[in-house]
């Protein structure tokens, strides 16, 4: 017994030595592998990524709430002061909004009839699901949230992300009960969108700025500022026609587009598990879509 | 028999206290705050930890315990995995290297040194990130978040301080 003790430790000491010198390289060399893996497989990336954030999603959801319950407490603090204000304003937007409700009443009525002319089918509705942000760190390079649904609420990867404000950005990686949204925002975001009155289609292309570039216009194309630009539904990956954003500047080419959603006081977010197939503008038939049911 | 398997859990749980305790910090870091642009420009806790322990305890803090931090912070982050591994990696081992200049130096010159190493470290993730991206990024946000790391570190120093005192100090005795 003691022979092999020896023996081991006449093998294991100098190992050590060589693994203690070599350590930093080893890792160094590990490090560079391991970026320029995710940059080849991001598939497997992603799993690692998920797998991981799967196990600490529960605690970062617990750990997360008593933050939250603080900055709604401030919050709430702030508004009181400005209730008489905002309570004149809401009055004034109120009777606005009344007069549009009469508008859009009438609308439907006459929409209804004209749909009954064409022999209309009704589109299926779309289903969500709810999630806390549990995580947004997102860093210095990311635009990226963590929320506490994944695979198991029926979110895929690429669904759509909004609240009650619109467009916040896709599903980019996700768990069983975790998922990454990718923001509109991040370096790494292109979303199909069309301008509501020109409709005039373009990319948005998201550059880690809080207000993401529109790209690939068509020549001579007529954007002005405070322009609202909604999702195209192009490629069927998102549904037609969600709010994203308005034009904040159009200046020497580059045009910017003001998100409606703000990404620093995300607390709860809705993702569009699954969407009417018939969107108009849809380029992938709804048989050739990848099947979305559960 | 029980006495001694259980001064042997003592002992090895205080020796892993600076490797969990930044695994914890990390994860507090990159929880929600609500306050507005703060996720973008977020104090780089994994730096200020392997900082500390760098200069105070390499012993308890060997460069694997740094590689793991990185690549623990990639993923909760969101940043291209090994970014921050390869960093906290350098870090450690640049400091490492100087201990001896380390040794019996005011808090001044160390927080001088956190600033160097803060931003030699927002430099190479800067470059590395436009690399992986093939376009430039503006470096304003590492920039920032450099400079508010920095500023945050005697705050994170002082709470390690109190950390390493009251658990990894009785190793020692």
């Amino acid at each position: 017994m003691k022979h092999r003790a020896e023996s081991f430790a006449k093998v294991a000491v100098p190992v050590r030595a060589l693994l203690n010198r070599f350590a930093l390289l080893f890792l160094i060399l590990a490090a560079f592998a391991i970026m320029l893996l995710g940059k080849a497989d991001t598939f497997m990336m992603e799993r690692a990524r998920s797998s991981v954030v799967d196990v600490v999603a529960p605690v970062m959801d617990a750990l997360s709430r008593p933050i939250a319950t603080v900055s709604e407490g401030v919050d709430r603090f702030n508004r009181f002061f400005s209730v008489y204000a905002e309570n004149t304003q809401l009055r004034e937007q109120n009777a606005r909004l009344l007069e549009w409700q009469s508008a859009a009443l009438a609308l439907a009525a006459e929409n209804s009839t004209f749909r009954k002319m064409l022999n209309f089918v009704p589109e299926r509705g779309a289903s969500f699901a709810a999630a806390r942000v549990i995580g947004d760190s997102g860093g210095v390079f990311v635009r990226s949230v963590l929320i506490n649904a994944g695979s198991a609420e029926g979110i895929e990867k690429g669904d759509a992300v909004v609240n009650g404000d619109g467009l916040i950005g896709r599903v980019a990686e996700v768990g069983g009960r975790a998922g990454r949204v990718l923001l509109v925002s991040d370096l790494n975001s292109r979303i199909p969108v069309v301008a509501e009155k020109s409709r005039v289609r373009a990319i948005l292309a998201g550059d880690n700025s809080p207000t993401p570039k529109l790209a690939f216009l068509p020549p001579n194309a007529r954007i002005e500022v405070g322009d609202r630009i909604v999702t195209s539904g192009h490629g069927g990956v998102f549904p037609a026609g969600l709010p994203v954003g308005q034009i904040s500047s159009v200046a020497d080419g580059v045009i910017r587009v003001q998100p409606f959603a703000d990404f620093y006081r995300l607390e709860y977010v809705r993702i569009i598990t699954e969407f009417p197939g018939e969107v108009a503008g849809q380029i992938v038939p709804s048989s050739a879509r990848p099947s979305r049911q559960r | 028999m029980i006495t001694a398997a259980f001064q042997r859990l003592d002992r090895s749980a205080r020796q892993l206290a600076p490797f969990l305790s930044s695994i914890f910090l990390v994860m507090l870091s990159a929880l929600p705050v609500y306050i507005p642009g703060y996720g973008q420009v977020a104090v780089d806790v994994g730096l200020m930890t392997v900082f500390y322990w760098a200069i105070y305890r390499p012993d308890l803090f060997p460069v694997i315990a740094a590689f793991v931090l990185g690549l623990w912070q990639d993923i909760l982050v969101g940043s291209p995995i090994g970014l921050h591994a390869l960093i906290l990696l350098l870090a450690n081992w640049a400091i490492v290297s100087q201990r001896t200049f380390f040794q019996g130096k005011s808090f001044a010159v160390i927080w001088w040194c956190f600033s160097l190493v803060a931003l030699a470290a927002s430099i190479v993730a800067w470059v590395i990130v436009c690399a992986l991206n093939t376009t430039f990024v503006s470096p304003v946000a590492v920039l920032f978040q450099a400079a508010l790391t920095v500023g945050m570190f005697p705050f994170m120093a002082w709470f390690l301080a109190r950390a390493q005192h009251a658990i990894v100090r009785p190793l020692d005795e």
